[in-house]
């Protein structure tokens, strides 16, 4: 067993791990945080996606041990109490989503390229970013839509505008 | 229309907890004391098991339990089941295999489930799986339909030595050969339907729960339909009777077809939590589910299409080699049966079809239901055979299809249906226009100035969905009918639990549903819970397939609103001191009519659990109804999918540059959920046509077992929609819904293929079209040009 | 699935030397990548266990080998299989065929195999690779082995 000790979601965890556990393992297993998915094992379909220190990683191919010292956000860690992400919300918006499963990982894929891109993002980019994330579900056109607008709203100044 | 109420936009309210991580899924569920299981699996195709020691593995510590087989018989645990009787030509019945959860002495493909190891981790029970000896003896694989049949091949079950599960027939065969013999043009094709895997992105899990002071079990499982799997658990498999047994079907990541069935997996928990003493959690990993969970399509088709000197469809003939794999799974047999030969005529006004279909069995895994169930293949055979014939006679595919189309309703097919309503010219007009058929020119020429090469096909689908009347189906052998069940609970507050056996695994039901409560009793979809997936909570129900939810599922619910509707103007008329027969229910109230007495329809709830107002002799008090509606009728969406490639010859790669829907659902009750249902089933149609397929070698391995080799659509390998609808309600159901959840994928698939053929200027292409495929596709036509 | 795999070795020591060490279990052992244990059954058979690592799957073989069509000093075929439990299982063979050639000896090789299980299902487009790296390393090993100057292997 090892010691890993990172902070997910904001706060600080320490746990004793068998060295081959998973980074979504932990965060499923141990921390009981079930929003991150599982869906292939080998790192093709992105529903495990969560952030380490700011950047997309997939969490079914990480091993735990490796994020020691690391911030991580999950799905849950995303929205601000009751408030959600502008990503969340434009997902909601423009249906970008069905049974749900793959959601926690394209959402959290989606902010990471705005994060990489910016804040305009056309369609074309978007389909290309999101290869890493397979949806069995929406056909990808409403995702395309969600990203777009949640880009946009992620932009400075842009959550002001639309509270106005 | 309210801003809730049917036709509305509405944003789902499911959504907040899965965009926030709080969606609960099988997966995400403990229980205390839980063990978890790992199934050991056949690496071979077909072999029989010598010897089974598994004395090591349940030595290794952390191991609470190995099971095998012969436990399972010990047990008096019954096999597996199909639900579907199909009788041979010659008046057999099928020849179903037995399909022990365990194997017993044999092993019949691989993935194939040999035995199962429980311990207190996975990781634990994956070693443990390692230390069990198992002697096989391999027997010859078989793999091949066409081979499968043949002289000297292996023989799969005692029970049907020839590996023909059976040999079934529809239509009239004298008509259509008289119908062949007199005609004047002959279209014939050979089509392949490839094997597809159905991949719901949360695979299948169960977790197996015993309660031994109550003697009752629980199973959480990932299922469309939970009281069916009750049900076959408690009267078939034996495992415990259906009041000892619940099963809860929490959030379901996406079905398609594939959660419908009762696996062994399941099974195995269930029985094996009483077994251990402690509860029993399996999780499929994507190869296990890629292995075991039943695959889609696969049939081997010659078609022919027979016209008569004008272009007029005279007759259709059809013989079909359907792959069921190494077990009949739940459903399987109707699938390429009576959900697929009676569609073969599709908007066409065709007066003679006669189509044979051989069931085969091979070792791979089992063939079942998936999005579309038999209708996709349908649509394939005839929107390939009428796009090959009008290319052949030299007319243009559209007025092709426009000549031939049905146009009086009711219209009996020659295959069973009986199509109520449907305006299919109105859905190619809009099609056409939406499209800009009049610019395909102008756009090809375009293309060819690249040296790229463009084309349109077009589909023009039907589908039998809403399944269905329960008579009928039970005439042509299904073991359960197909209604569906709905409870309401007014509650004294006047909020509103619905109680259905729907299943929504995405499709959004608690919408939807709320809407329509919101749109009948006018209280906000706010005050409306939809509750499913729990045996314990729903009586009874029948699940989600087969586009059903709305036509059937809805329907059911629309019947006990209006009992709710009526229990609540007696209240009403006790309440407000009025006669019964005054009292309107309108927007919400309850009123004495010509009077500006009313009551809300929360205040006549209050009134009816208060009962203060009138004596339990005269009324009894509550407020909740429950329905069971049995269809009349199949429904029948329809509608034209037009899809625009551009192929580069250099490359085999295939763009689609554009793509009109344009489906008629009958009523709509959420437009942006029915949307977003033509988009998935698109995406899973262009999957098939383009990047899908399943692939066993000769050994039978399957060598397209993960994402890294079974190539699933990806943003970049689609395009947006252009989504359209017209409208003819639907006649045999209270709401005129006809359903929505499958049309892409029955569309999808010809209307790609007929606009790559049509780039290219030949025939030969098959699914999956991959770039390799039309790369070679693209050389031959080069060819073919070259030698004219 | 099935597996081809053709290929020759130029080994600095004289055929019959090259066909001593073919039969000697302990130099198969040697060079055989992972071989964990090869113990005779009878002069043509083993038992052998082998360590095998085929992409992201790892499995530890337990089977049988036989040494059939026996051509002093000119050649044999090698014929095994092994079940790696939940990994699957391997089978097949190889002729093996020596000529003399000023070098030493040349031996001549032609492979056939079958995988299947996990092995086929996640490893199947590396396996060929894998089975040529393996004959690679085999057949280094077993030049050091033949070599006169490491008559101590």
């Amino acid at each position: 067993m090892t010691t890993v000790t990172m902070t997910v979601n904001g706060k600080s965890v320490t746990a004793n791990v068998d060295p081959r556990t998973l980074l979504a393992q932990f965060v499923r297993e141990h921390l009981r945080l079930t929003g991150t998915h599982v869906g292939c094992d080998t790192s093709q379909c992105g529903a495990c996606v969560v952030h380490v220190d700011g950047r997309a990683v997939k969490s079914c191919t990480t091993l735990a041990v490796s994020c020691d010292g690391a911030a991580v956000t999950t799905i849950e860690g995303l929205a601000n109490g009751a408030e959600l992400h502008p990503m969340q919300a434009a997902f909601r918006e423009h249906h970008g989503l069905q049974c749900g499963f793959c959601t926690p990982g394209m959402i959290m894929a989606a902010v990471d390229i705005v994060n990489r891109k910016g804040h305009v993002l056309d369609e074309h980019t978007i389909r290309e970013e999101l290869e890493g994330n397979i949806c069995r579900c929406t056909g990808y056109h409403n995702i395309v839509k969600a990203v777009e607008a949640g880009a946009r709203a992620m932009a400075p100044g842009a959550a002001a505008i639309a509270a106005e | 229309m309210s801003n809730t109420g049917i036709g509305a936009p509405v944003r789902r309210k499911e959504d907040f907890r899965f965009i926030t991580g709080q969606g609960r899924y099988t997966d995400d569920i403990e229980r205390p004391g839980q063990t978890h299981a790992y199934f050991l699996r056949s690496p071979h195709a077909h072999a029989t098991i010598k010897k089974l020691d598994v004395s090591a593995a349940l030595a290794t510590p952390g191991v609470v339990g190995v099971l095998t087989g012969d436990d399972l018989a010990k047990d008096g645990v019954g096999g597996l089941i199909c639900g579907w009787m199909i009788h041979s030509k010659d008046g057999s019945p099928m020849k179903a295999g037995a399909h022990p959860a365990l194997a017993q002495g044999k092993v019949r493909y691989v993935g194939d489930h040999v035995a199962v190891v429980i311990a207190e981790t996975l990781a634990i029970a994956k070693d443990a799986a390692e230390k069990i000896a198992v002697d096989y003896e391999t027997l010859a694989p078989v793999v091949d339909m066409n081979a499968a049949t043949g002289k000297g091949a292996a023989v799969i079950h005692d029970v049907a030595p020839d590996n023909r599960v059976y040999d079934w027939h529809l239509g009239d065969k004298t008509a259509t050969d008289a119908a062949f013999a007199k005609a004047k043009h002959v279209t014939k094709l050979d089509l392949v339907n490839n094997r597809l895997v159905p991949n719901p992105m949360e695979t299948r899990a169960a977790i197996g729960e015993y309660d031994a002071g109550n003697d009752a079990f629980t199973l959480y499982t990932t299922s469309q339909n939970p009281h069916v799997a009750r049900l076959v658990l408690s009267a078939f498999i034996g495992i415990a009777p259906e009041h000892k047994l619940r099963v809860i079907a929490p959030d379901v990541g996406g079905g398609f077809g594939s959660k419908i069935f009762i696996y062994a997996e399941e099974t195995v928990c269930v029985w094996a939590a009483k077994k251990v003493g402690r509860p029993v959690k399996w999780t499929s990993d994507r190869t296990e589910a890629f292995l075991s969970d039943a695959h889609g399509r696969d049939h081997l088709t010659h078609a022919e299409l027979a016209l008569d000197d004008k272009g007029k469809m005279l007759a259709m003939r059809v013989h079909t080699k359907a792959n069921l794999g190494a077990y009949l799974s739940t459903f399987s047999s109707c699938v390429p049966t009576y959900l697929y030969a009676p569609l073969l005529s599709g908007q066409y006004d065709i007066p003679a079809i006669y189509c044979e279909v051989e069931g085969i069995y091979t070792n791979t895994a089992p063939v079942d239901a998936y999005r579309g169930a038999g209708r996709p293949e349908a649509t394939f055979v005839v929107e390939r055979l009428v796009e090959v014939a009008a290319r052949e006679i030299g007319q243009d595919p559209a007025a092709f299809r426009r000549k031939n189309f049905i146009r009086k309703f009711p219209h009996q097919t020659p295959v069973i249906m009986a199509y109520d309503v449907g305006d299919y010219a109105a859905s190619l007009d809009k099609a056409l226009d939406l499209i800009d058929y009049k610019g395909l020119g102008r756009r090809k020429r375009d293309s060819a100035r690249k040296g790229k090469l463009r084309g349109l096909g077009f589909s023009a689908y039907i589908e039998a969905c809403g399944i269905a009347p329960s008579a009928a189906v039970g005439s042509l052998g299904a073991g359960v009918g197909l209604w569906e069940s709905a409870e309401v609970r007014g509650n004294p507050v006047g909020t509103v639990e619905v109680l259905t056996g729907s299943h929504s695994h995405g499709q959004g039901h608690e919408t939807t549903f709320a809407q329509l409560v919101s749109d009948r009793l006018g209280i906000s979809i706010d005050q409306v819970a939809i509750v499913h997936g729990d045996t314990d909570k729903v009586q009874f129900g029948m699940g989600t397939y087969g586009s059903r939810s709305g036509a059937v599922g809805m329907s059911a619910i629309a019947k006990a609103l209006d009992k709710v509707i009526a229990k609540g103007k007696k209240v009403a008329a006790y309440a407000l001191e009025a006669s019964e027969g005054d009292i309107e229910f309108k927007d919400g109230r309850f009123s004495v009519a010509g009077t500006d007495k009313s009551l809300a329809f929360g205040e006549v709830a209050l009134q009816a659990y208060i009962a203060h107002k009138f004596s339990g002799q005269e009324l009894e008090p509550g407020l909740k109804e429950g329905a069971f509606y049995d269809p009349t009728n199949f429904t029948f969406p329809s509608g034209v999918h037009v899809c625009e490639v551009e192929i580069d010859p250099e490359t085999g790669v295939t763009k689609i540059d554009r793509w009109v829907a344009v489906d008629d659902f009958g009523v709509v009750i959420n437009p942006m959920i029915v949307e977003g249902q033509v988009h998935g089933g698109i995406a899973q149609g262009v999957g098939q046509a383009l990047l899908e397929g399943a692939h066993y070698d000769a050994s039978g391995q399957l060598v397209t077992a993960s994402y890294m080799d079974y190539c699933m659509p990806r943003a970049d390998d689609l395009p947006s929609f252009r989504v359209d609808h017209t409208t003819t309600p639907c006649p045999s159901n209270p709401l005129g819904i006809k359903g929505c959840g499958e049309a892409g994928a029955i569309a999808a698939p010809p209307a790609v293929i007929n606009a790559i053929t049509d780039a290219l200027g030949h025939e030969d292409v098959a699914m999956p079209a991959t770039p390799q495929a039309v790369w070679r596709a693209a050389q031959k036509a080069a060819r073919l040009a070259a030698a004219e | 699935m099935a597996m081809t795999m053709n290929g020759e070795a130029v080994l600095p020591a004289p055929r019959e030397t090259v066909w001593a060490k073919l039969n000697d279990p302990e130099v198969l052992k040697a060079c055989i990548p992972g071989c964990q244990s090869l113990d005779m059954a009878s002069p043509t058979e083993f038992a052998a266990v082998a360590k095998v690592k085929v992409g992201p799957v790892s499995a530890t073989f337990k089977g049988r080998v036989q040494l059939l069509d026996l051509d002093p000093p000119n050649g044999y075929r090698i014929q095994g299989e092994g079940e790696g439990g939940v990994a699957g299982f391997a089978k097949g063979g190889a002729k093996v065929r020596l000529e003399d050639v000023p070098e030493g000896t040349k031996l001549v090789y032609d492979v056939e195999a079958q995988i299947g299980g996990k092995l086929a299902q996640l490893g199947g487009r590396l396996i060929n690779g894998v089975a040529k790296k393996m004959a690679d390393e085999f057949f280094g090993n077993f030049a050091k082995a033949v070599n006169p100057e490491n008559a101590g292997v």
